[in-house]
């Protein structure tokens, strides 16, 4: 009899447990794949903004779809596509892998070597799979296709800066620093794949086209650690920025040997992805300090860009117990609203219909006021939150990622290391 | 100028990568696949050591070294023993062995770039207008002094005889009663430690991550493919072909192509003198 009864009492519990959960998750999960390369930053940092954007929206009843509410459900698959001698089929076989075994529903995120995800577009119209784009793929390339084949890749959107946004950003701020601290002179350090090369190429001819002086460039093949030479090269032609377009974690080697050989040119990562992290000044003993880096978009270092700027930073850090920690991670978060927006004004999980609702997006996010090109599905930037997604530059100051650029959302002045200055 | 001393200390930092592997090649003739790993075991053991347990740095080197050699040897007594002659089964097992480090530590959490150590010294110096730091300056020194010691205890120790004997002639050496199993045991202990030797040298220049293990390991074989396999003080002359040879393609090519010397000195290598500089393995049969 008390064996029954110590049997009954769980089982009661249990009915008592399902008949009380919220009728939003009897319905089907809608799924969202993400294919990330999750040993990185640009991996790691998307999957935590899109879990917490998709535990917010479901502790608030899921989706309206049609007037029935759906929960979100995220399924990641390592792509391994940001590891050195990863060929680009992994990642592609990765994302049919979402779409064919876990029946994802959309595609958030990556791939997120810009190879990869040009190459994934064919197979996300192939399947009709709306994408967003969050993290790490910075190739103008990818919204120039969209236009190019609107009907065939239309499905195919980008939430986050690309090279071209992020050249002009760079050069903006590059202006602030001649005026203020009379620099002229910039060494290009590049990493060996597509985005860093396009984007250094492309700075090194707007840079001279603006009265810069270009001397020198270098390319460096993934996995890199010993800058040295090229360090010294920079020295050797007098130059006063490093312009840096990294995205592999041996980039702090370059920083901490930057210092270790005080090169007097102030470091610039356009992508850097090492300097992004809040871990950058540990891993570099505190010589990273004066780095500059391109977080890509607001909210991935801290600033008052719109109100929900330090809403979403406070309530990530209270998440995963650490800052949001560079690209991707406001991106991904906003990605999951704007999906969820678009999917209750389009009432429907087809694809079509959620891609003509996308293209009507409309709202304001943690990074600024979030609208797509219609014609190439790229996010419109600016520099004021208020009139699209901005930008955000830090530098590192005294352990602290300290907002830079652009002006309206800066909290600090940039500062030289004392070896440069006179 | 600036060739001259950042080539000797590229040539002595791949020097020091390849000592180990040239070691135990050259005395047990395993070639040790798992030596990439082993170096970046030992960066991973100092950096537990030093901030983790909190012993001083010293210590906590010469502990990751010790560890390493132990882990050396537990390598041969429990795996390489046992296929040791069958070449090809030499190369999988070490090298399963070494990726299972390798993905196994990336796997527990060793990732990104948030573990380094710290330099010897933290100052920096100009000589004849090229600014260098002082850990690169003890780079050169202690690769020399490794070298020197080397050579010493493979001259003038009773063990190091034995073990030249058994690099030597292992049928000779054996009938003289020097134990090879033994032999083999300790000279993978000691290119182990020879390993985790470089990454506590090497490893403060940089970030430790388990990527290092893989370059290691291809660095490691383009110099003793190039010095000849087997002969140690091939593997220091040929460090210090690919060394200069890659300072100088990064001064006059680009760093994009820094890479590709040590792969095209293994192919030219293979092409023209597959024994290598001084390497004895195969020579009579290149001759016929």
């Amino acid at each position: 009899m008390r064996k029954a009864f110590t049997l009954f009492i769980p089982v009661v519990l249990l009915t008592f447990l399902f008949s009380a959960v919220p009728c939003a998750f009897s319905q089907k999960p809608i799924i969202i794949g993400a294919p990330l390369s999750t040993a990185f930053l640009y991996g790691w940092g998307a999957q935590r903004g899109m879990v917490l954007a998709v535990e917010e929206i479901n502790a608030q009843g899921g989706v309206d779809v049609a007037g029935k509410k759906q929960p979100l459900k995220v399924e990641v698959i390592d792509t391994r596509d940001l590891e050195p001698g990863v060929p680009v089929s992994e990642a592609l076989m990765a994302v049919e892998k979402l779409i064919l075994e876990k029946k994802a529903d959309f595609i958030i995120g990556g791939p997120v070597r810009s190879e990869a995800a040009l190459a994934a577009m064919d197979l996300l119209a192939k399947y009709k799979k709306v994408s967003i784009l969050t993290t790490g793929v910075l190739t103008p390339r990818y919204h120039a296709r969209v236009a190019e084949e609107y009907d065939r890749l239309k499905y195919c959107f980008r939430i986050h800066g690309e090279a071209g946004q992020l050249v002009k950003e760079i050069m903006a701020c590059f202006k602030e620093i001649q005026e203020e601290h009379g620099l002229n002179k910039v060494f290009i350090m590049v990493q060996d794949v597509a985005h860093a090369r396009g984007g250094g190429e492309v700075l090194g001819k707007v840079a001279a086209g603006q009265g810069w002086t270009v001397t020198g460039t270098e390319i460096y093949p993934t996995g890199t650690t010993d800058f040295s030479m090229g360090l010294l090269k920079a020295r050797r032609t007098e130059a006063q920025i490093l312009n840096i377009w990294m995205d592999m974690p041996e980039s702090s080697i370059l920083l901490k040997q930057w210092y270790e050989l005080q090169i007097p040119a102030l470091p610039f990562g356009s992508t850097l992805a090492a300097a992004e992290q809040p871990g950058f000044w540990k891993a570099t003993e505190g010589k990273g300090e004066y780095t500059l880096c391109n977080v890509v978009n607001a909210g991935n270092a801290p600033s008052e860009a719109t109100p929900w700027t330090m809403k979403f930073y406070d309530a990530y850090t209270k998440r995963w117990n650490i800052e949001p920690e560079g690209l991707g991670c406001s991106s991904s978060y906003m990605a999951v609203y704007v999906l969820k927006e678009a999917i209750e004004r389009a009432g429907s999980l087809d694809s079509d219909k959620v891609v003509q609702a996308m293209e009507k997006t409309d709202m304001m996010g943690v990074y600024g006021r979030l609208r797509f090109d219609p014609k190439t599905h790229q996010v419109i930037p600016a520099l004021e939150p208020d009139e699209g997604a901005v930008g955000s530059i830090l530098q590192w100051q005294d352990g602290k990622r300290v907002v830079v650029f652009p002006k309206s959302i800066a909290t600090g002045p940039i500062q030289l290391p004392p070896w440069m200055k006179k | 100028m600036e060739i001259l001393i950042y080539g000797t200390v590229n040539s002595m930092a791949l020097a020091l990568m390849a000592l180990g592997f040239a070691l135990v090649y050259g005395i047990s003739r395993v070639p040790n696949f798992a030596h990439g790993a082993i170096y970046v075991v030992s960066g991973f053991l100092t950096w537990t050591f030093l901030r983790v347990v909190g012993l001083n740095y010293f210590l906590s080197a010469v502990l990751a070294i010790l560890v390493t050699g132990l882990i050396g040897a537990l390598l041969y007594q429990f795996v390489l023993i046992r296929v040791r002659g069958m070449a090809i089964s030499e190369i999988i097992a070490s090298y399963a062995i070494g990726l299972a480090i390798l993905e196994g530590l990336r796997w527990g959490g060793f990732r990104g770039m948030t573990y380094s150590l710290p330099v010897f010294v933290e100052d920096m110096v100009i000589i004849a207008g090229v600014p260098i730091d002082f850990h690169r300056l003890l780079l050169i020194a202690i690769g020399v002094a490794v070298i020197a010691v080397l050579w010493a205890f493979t001259h003038f120790t009773r063990l190091g005889l034995a073990l030249r004997g058994m690099a030597q002639d292992e049928r000779a050496a054996l009938m003289l009663g020097i134990d090879s199993d033994r032999m083999a045991l300790i000279a993978t202990a000691l290119g182990s430690m020879l390993a985790g030797l470089a990454a506590i040298v090497l490893l403060p220049l940089g970030n430790i991550v388990v990527e290092a293990g893989y370059n290691v390991l291809i660095m490691a074989i383009a110099v003793c493919i190039v010095g000849g396999l087997g002969s140690w003080m091939g593997a220091v002359l040929a460090a210090f072909l690919i060394g200069f040879a890659q300072i100088l393609t990064v001064v006059y090519l680009g760093s994009h192509y820094q890479i590709v010397v040590a792969l095209l000195a293994i192919i030219f290598t293979l092409i023209l003198r597959p024994s290598g500089l001084f390497g004895r393995q195969k020579e009579l049969e290149e001759r016929v």
